[in-house]
């Protein structure tokens, strides 16, 4: 199964990574995959070495051991040839890669911005709009049901501001150009599937972008997706984000698993509906409810490990239409009238 | 000197005691026992891991709140009990801190460094016995201390072991035991250290130039350096924090905070990032303060077990003093996803690269000193035979971690925490086994039993592989670190099955340990009874009696070669003594 082009093989968990989704993330799978072919040749080789000298020089009758040590350069130049090797791994792929990845921020004109705000433990995002310019915030102003980011309602900038919670909405194609902060303690915004890693610290705002990549849109990678799992050998735990692509039914017609529906939000529910399953069919179709999640990547507190988010990305169109639902209906924007 | 050593009463001798030999039991049996409740800790976190949210058998019901909570099956009606995510996290930062500050460096530095150390220098003593026997006294408080924080309010720390603020500021009273228990540890570790370097430099027997020192007593000397230079910003950072919780201060508080919708009513100023690099300053250093004990013992016992001088000794030697010194100069790289700039990376990951060179020369010595060699495959042997290709995983794994890109991918995620662990685990204690099984004869005059040895020690090593190894899978799927259940995200609950093995194979793990529980307390009272140079070797702790008397050697010990003098042609035996023992002895 193929995404785009050569790099992004979706396949779920190929080399057990997530599928790729970003413009740079090619370049980290890359140095990855250079890094473990390099470990595993090393390893191979020791390992090799290290069993036939232990075979060769176990102690038995008649065997004793050389008080003088082995001559040879051959450690000699393994260990300079490691070190070379290292070398080329640090100015031949990673610093170029983390410099491209953090010098050059994309231009302000030609970028998506948003701002990511972690708090125990939801993701808030705010978007400047239409207008393009963030409306001033304060922590005076934060309403944890219709304002978490604060914003100040006298400011006419924010006016056309978008604020979701769990959800960030971004067009694919586009440097999206994310502003990472955060309210209470240290998080970390991570998007797996973008390769994007980004801690989130109280007091600062810590920019990070990525692009993610032209047909990697949600209902594209989702449909990418679909698997089919053995009912017999899955559990709750393995299917709990995921939804079935089609219905399931038994034998007098009665549905017992209908298309976008998952197999219940309680791993008892599920296993029951599992049962069930099982005497019906043999394997089922599914695919993520959302494949695309920001996970908090540093210890929050006790929920740290239920602190996630949604991505949603779009075409250009797609993502066109979810501004203008998004943005605030009571105001009216005058683009021209100053 | 030890004819009065019969007459110390119980206290003096067993408990405050002010013998090397005895502090350095006292030390090894109290990490032990905080290793076996590390251990437990963490089989109940591999318990929810592989099964989130269901009932903990047998125990779940012991733990008490707020470590566990009480469920009802709704389909049998039975009550069961299930970790809470703050039970979780207060397990997490416990387990890290018990096994690093209470189990193997008191092991590796307060049990065999204070043990073998002052006999391999040929000395009757450390050089401060008080001293020593204040460092034991304040880490056993400290300990004691730090276990204290489960019966306090919101139970013990649960910021993980890394106490990051504003976390650890605002989280419960365990936080502040925590602080006070390091604040205590730190100083009983800092006791400790300056005893071991002076006892090196100034206590060596006649002859016994620094070259002529065991490769152990090296790396004990490096690591005590390391204790001693970069445990003082730890200490003060904690104190700092402390001021922060108790004393309204704020060093690491940017102020402005909204916590759970409450404005933060504090000065703020501070810097979070101030004590990730406090700590990492320490605990980057600390790392090789796990390893490098481990190393030297592995060193000794490699030199017994293939009855020849150790290949590359110098460069041995000088590689443990470059990584001491390197250690310094690479934490950093633990806060790659801080949002760290270009410049600052570049050095750090360059930093992290040059220190993985005499990783790697110390790896190579090791396994080409087997070449020519006669291989006895003792029990200790077996353990160091083992140690180099998991110490050897352990390292080359750290390489896509330190290097900048490939850690934006693989930063806190289960790769990092299947890094440490093969480093530490069948690292380290494969080391501390080792040791064990070593100079076991040495302190007790009996010798272990061979054959429940290794059965401790094929069951650890098949098991001990089973539960790490599927970590670096996990990490490469995103699967982060300190999640109480990792199903919550989509790739985790892919690779669910890794964690179920994982689980399996720590009570496995578990399950092998128990021969060598029985082993250790049988064979003190009826092990096999050996004299005092049971394995045949060189260095000077074999020359004394076993057990050596107080005072140590029974006459003074002076040295006329190195260390490894294995196979030496024209010699009678194939092994020559740094000082051969009085032919009475």
């Amino acid at each position: 199964m193929q995404l785009l082009g050569q790099a992004t093989d979706i396949a779920p968990y190929a080399n057990w990574m997530p599928p790729m989704l970003s413009e740079h993330g090619g370049q980290i799978d890359n140095l990855i995959s250079v890094l473990h072919i390099f470990m595993a040749i090393l390893f191979v080789a020791w390992g090799a070495f290290l069993t036939y000298t232990v075979i060769r020089f176990r102690a038995r009758a008649g065997h004793k051991a050389d008080y003088h040590p082995v001559k040879g350069k051959a450690s000699k130049y393994a260990e300079i040839g490691i070190g070379l090797f290292e070398v080329f791994l640090l100015l031949g792929l990673s610093m170029p890669v983390w410099a491209a990845y953090k010098n050059n921020p994309p231009k302000a004109d030609d970028r998506v911005e948003v701002r990511a705000i972690g708090e125990q433990f939801q993701w808030n995002f705010h978007y400047p709009g239409p207008d393009g310019v963030f409306g001033r915030t304060n922590a005076k102003f934060i309403d944890a049901a219709s304002n978490t980011v604060g914003l100040d309602p006298d400011d006419p900038a924010g006016k056309d501001d978008i604020q979701t919670i769990g959800e960030m909405h971004i067009p694919v194609g586009k440097p999206i150009y994310v502003r990472v902060s955060s309210k209470d303690v240290i998080h970390s915004f991570a998007i797996p599937t973008m390769r994007v890693k980004q801690d989130c610290i109280p007091g600062m705002e810590i920019p990070i972008w990525f692009t993610a990549k032209e047909d990697a849109t949600t209902e594209r990678v989702k449909r990418e997706m679909i698997q089919e799992f053995p009912v017999a050998d899955v559990d709750w735990y393995r299917l709990r984000h995921h939804v079935a692509v089609q219905d399931y039914q038994d034998e007098s017609g009665q549905v017992i698993l209908k298309e976008g529906e998952g197999i219940g939000l309680s791993r008892e529910a599920g296993e029951k509906k599992l049962k069930t399953l099982r005497d019906v069919t043999d394997t089922i179709k599914m695919q993520p409810r959302n494949p695309l999640e920001i996970i908090c990547a540093q210890l929050c507190g006790n929920s740290h490990f239920k602190m996630k988010a949604q991505v949603f990305t779009y075409d250009a169109a797609g993502y066109q239409e979810w501004m203008d639902n998004a943005v605030p209906k009571e105001v009216e924007i005058d683009f021209g009238g100053f | 000197m030890s004819d009065h050593s019969h007459d110390l009463p119980f206290w003096k001798k067993y408990i405050f005691s002010v013998d090397h030999k005895m502090i350095g039991i006292q030390y090894t049996v109290t990490a032990l026992v905080f290793l076996a409740i590390g251990f437990g800790m963490m089989l109940v976190m591999r318990y929810q891991l592989a099964y989130p949210n269901q009932p903990i058998p047998v125990i779940g019901q012991f733990l008490g709140e707020p470590i566990v909570a009480a469920v009802e099956n709704p389909d049998t009606g039975e009550t069961g009990y299930v970790l809470t995510g703050d039970g979780y996290n207060s397990f997490g930062a416990m387990h890290g801190t018990i096994m690093v500050f209470l189990a193997i460096v008191p092991l590796a530095v307060g049990g065999f460094g204070n043990f073998v150390l002052p006999l391999q220098c040929g000395a009757p003593d450390m050089a401060f016995p008080r001293l020593n026997m204040a460092s034991y006294w304040t880490y056993l408080p400290g300990g004691i201390l730090m276990m204290f924080g489960f019966f306090v309010k919101g139970g013990a720390a649960n910021s993980g072991w890394t106490s990051y603020p504003p976390l650890a500021t605002i989280a419960t009273t365990g936080q502040t035991i925590w602080l006070l228990g390091m604040v205590i540890l730190i100083t009983s570790s800092l006791l400790g250290s300056v005893n071991f370097i002076v006892t090196v430099v100034q206590l060596r027997a006649k002859g016994l130039s620094f070259f002529r020192l065991p490769f152990f007593a090296w790396a004990q000397l490096v690591t005590a350096f390391l204790l001693l230079l970069a445990f003082p910003p730890l200490e003060a950072a904690g104190v700092l924090q402390l001021m922060d919780r108790v004393a309204g201060t704020s060093f690491f508080d940017p102020g402005g905070l909204i916590v759970s919708g409450v404005e933060q009513n504090t000065a703020g100023g501070g810097s979070p990032l101030l004590w990730q690099h406090l700590f990492w300053f320490l605990a980057h250093p600390e790392v090789y303060v796990l390893i490098l004990p481990g190393l030297g013992i592995i060193s000794e016992v490699i030199a017994n077990n293939t009855r020849k001088p150790l290949w590359g000794y110098k460069s041995l030697v000088y590689s443990a003093i470059f990584l001491g010194f390197m250690s310094f100069i690479v934490w950093a790289h633990h806060m790659f996803m801080t949002g760290m700039g270009t410049t600052l990376s570049t050095f750090f990951q360059a930093t992290t690269m040059i220190i993985s060179v005499p990783s790697v020369i110390i790896l190579t010595c090791l396994i080409i000193s087997l070449w020519g060699a006669s291989i006895r495959f003792t029990v200790p042997m077996l353990f160091a035979l083992a140690f180099l290709p998991m110490f050897g995983i352990g390292g080359l794994t750290g390489l896509p971690l330190g290097l900048t890109a490939s850690d934006i991918h693989l930063h806190d995620t289960y790769y990092v925490i299947g890094h440490f662990h093969y480093v530490v685990a069948p690292g380290t204690i494969f080391a501390m086994f080792a040791g064990i099984y070593y100079w076991f004869p040495k302190a007790t005059g009996r010798k272990m039993n061979e054959w429940l040895g290794r059965i401790h020690f094929a069951g650890s090593f098949v098991f001990i592989n089973a539960v790490f190894m599927p970590f670096f899978f996990m990490g490469m799927a995103s699967v982060l670190r300190r999640q109480f259940d990792q199903t919550e995200t989509l790739h985790g609950a892919a690779v669910q099955g890794l964690s179920v093995m994982s689980t399996w194979g720590a009570f496995g793990l578990a399950a092998f340990q128990l021969p060598f529980v029985f082993n250790f307390f049988w064979s003190i009272f009826a092990g096999e009874r050996v004299g005092a140079n049971p394995w045949h070797a060189t260095t000077l702790e074999w020359s004394a009696p076993s057990p050596p008397p107080h005072g140590n050697f029974l006459s003074e010990p002076v040295v006329a070669c190195g260390p490894y003098e294995y196979s030496v042609p024209g010699e009678a035996e194939d092994y020559t003594m740094q000082s051969p023992p009085p032919a009475t002895a």
